[in-house]
């Protein structure tokens, strides 16, 4: 691989029983790239995501990020630790938030710095009011996930990836299960980030957010990618018809 | 960045209908408690008769207080063989889930046998072969001249009810905690090994915390029901409650004074633990309220 890129993909294969979801993809991401993956759902969008950290073991292919390098196949066994460098170096965020509910804001942004880094609880703090400051939530330290709105909830999700300093930040539809007048808030957190340089890949289907932040827009078709390129050309100039009709209706339904 | 969020909209000052509301829900209270006040008067109803019953039974109330305090005495010994049990119950339980729920085939085989063996089997039988049956294995080893080793298989009756209702118990609580374990759901897992956690320390801090939450009431009960199968270690002469009703009552063949008194401890006892466990639920029930 290229010095130079952050995230780096060849090749990669995931198979679920006989369904072939991911065919064959490779590509790269430089750092403080904004790269936007769009897609049909069930186009296995989300599944190539998930597998740049092993939430989803690929079936084969070789997944690089941040110079730590898995490779996988048919009979071999990854190795564990290399696994963790993996999600050590990026932080995920999800489409259902999954805060730990038994936990305040401030206990899940810190909990992976104290569980994980073995940072001590009182030097972990500041970090996590840092973080939590960054996404708008300092007020809410002491607050249970219950007690907090969707759209917040995904804000201190951010938060608590963030906290573990990733070099990468991985975002699986982060707006998909919000309520629409809290869509805004998450994605002008999304934003600040990049804008900021941090390298980013979003699965997301907000196009607004697609066509305005990204460097990069992938779209992904039935396992594959179909087109690679800068927002206008993939928005503007699409060179595959299976792109131009998907992105049709939606840019008249979002008003783009 | 602070991103603004959360106006507040609704009436500003107060609604001029607040009286309505506040009928209504005066209603709505008393309506409760008139339904409270008819559900204790049918206990009263029922512990009326209950007592009819057993005057009918020509019911000496003098030897249950001349023997009293010899009957509670067993209590305390019940409620150490509960406790402790329970305690070692749950460990097993534990570690029961854990190696079902694992990956390894030497503890998923372990566990799987434990569970069949001592859910398939009386616990009373469970009771006799260990303070019985255990102490032959014992003697052989010490015929082999392994003194220490034999010794080790030789019980006391205390100790082979302990090990015996923790082992069954033990078995039941597993699927409890199995069930608890598998009810969170698995965005909870992923977000921990998101963040680089590795299995241990899902468990230990994701999972469980949340799985114990959810079977508290189940373990409650088991608790309870662990109190009254206590009473079975009776046979082994232990003087906890049961034996010692046992023993007063053959005396004079006063049974009914002596079962009715352990009957009633027992259910004190119950009663006591049950509300001990819907507090400690209420705790925990804490961080998920709104």
């Amino acid at each position: 691989m290229n010095d130079k890129h952050i995230i780096h993909v060849e090749d990669l294969h995931k198979w679920f029983g006989l369904l072939h979801v991911i065919r064959g993809v490779s590509f790269s991401v430089v750092p403080r790239e904004v790269v936007v993956v769009i897609g049909r759902s069930g186009s296995g969008k989300s599944t190539l995501l998930r597998c740049l950290n092993f939430l989803e073991s690929p079936s084969s292919g070789v997944i690089s990020v941040a110079g730590h390098e898995v490779t996988t196949g048919p009979g071999l066994k990854p190795d564990g630790k290399k696994i963790i460098d993996l999600r050590l170096s990026t932080g995920m965020v999800f489409q259902e938030f999954n805060l730990f509910p038994h936990m305040t804001s401030i206990q899940n942004v810190i909990e992976g710095l104290i569980t994980v880094k073995g940072v001590k609880k009182d030097a972990a703090i500041p970090i996590g009011e840092k973080y939590l400051d960054k996404v708008g939530l300092l007020e809410k330290r002491d607050v249970h996930p219950i007690r907090l709105s969707g759209g917040q909830k995904q804000r201190v999700a951010i938060a608590r990836a963030l906290a573990m300093e990733p070099q990468v930040m991985l975002f699986d539809e982060p707006t998909s299960a919000l309520d629409p007048e809290l869509i805004g808030e998450v994605l002008d957190v999304m934003k600040q980030l990049a804008y900021e340089g941090t390298t980013m890949m979003v699965v997301s289907h907000e196009m607004g957010f697609a066509r305005d932040v990204s460097d990069r827009i992938i779209f992904f078709d039935e396992g594959l990618i179909v087109e690679d390129g800068p927002p206008e050309q993939i928005f503007n100039n699409p060179h595959d018809e299976r792109t131009r009709l998907f992105l049709e209706p939606l840019r008249k339904a979002q008003h783009l | 960045m602070a991103v603004d969020t959360m106006r507040s909209f609704g009436p500003a000052g107060p609604d001029p209908d607040i009286s309505m509301g506040q009928k209504l829900m005066e209603l709505e209270r008393r309506a409760r408690l008139i339904h409270a006040l008819q559900v204790a008067v049918v206990w009263v109803v029922l512990f009326m008769i209950l007592g009819l019953a057993l005057m009918l039974l020509n019911f000496d109330p003098r030897y249950v207080r001349d023997h009293f305090g010899f009957v509670l005495q067993g209590l305390w010994v019940t409620i150490q063989l509960a406790l402790i049990s329970i305690t070692l119950a749950t460990i097993l339980a534990l570690l029961g889930a854990l190696g079902r729920l694992s990956t390894s085939p030497i503890a998923q085989g372990v566990s799987g046998f434990y569970i069949s063996l001592f859910r398939g089997t009386p616990l009373l039988i469970q009771i006799y072969l260990i303070y019985l049956g255990l102490p032959q294995i014992g003697r052989q080893f010490q015929d082999l001249g392994m003194q220490q080793l034999g010794q080790l298989f030789t019980l006391n009756a205390f100790q082979s009810g302990v090990l015996a209702l923790s082992l069954n118990y033990g078995a039941y609580m597993t699927e409890i905690f199995r069930a608890g374990i598998q009810s969170i759901s698995y965005g909870q897992r992923e977000a921990a090994s998101a963040i680089g956690m590795n299995r241990m320390q899902i468990m230990r801090r994701v999972i469980l915390p949340q799985a114990v939450r959810i079977i508290i009431p189940d373990i409650g009960n088991q608790f309870i029901a662990m109190q009254k199968d206590t009473a079975l270690v009776s046979v082994m002469g232990i003087w906890e409650l049961t034996f010692r009703a046992n023993r007063l009552a053959r005396q004079e063949s006063k049974f009914m004074e002596m079962f009715v008194t352990a009957a009633l401890l027992y259910w004190i006892l119950t009663v006591v633990s049950s509300w001990l466990e819907s507090r400690l639920e209420r705790r925990l029930a804490e961080a998920y309220e709104r």
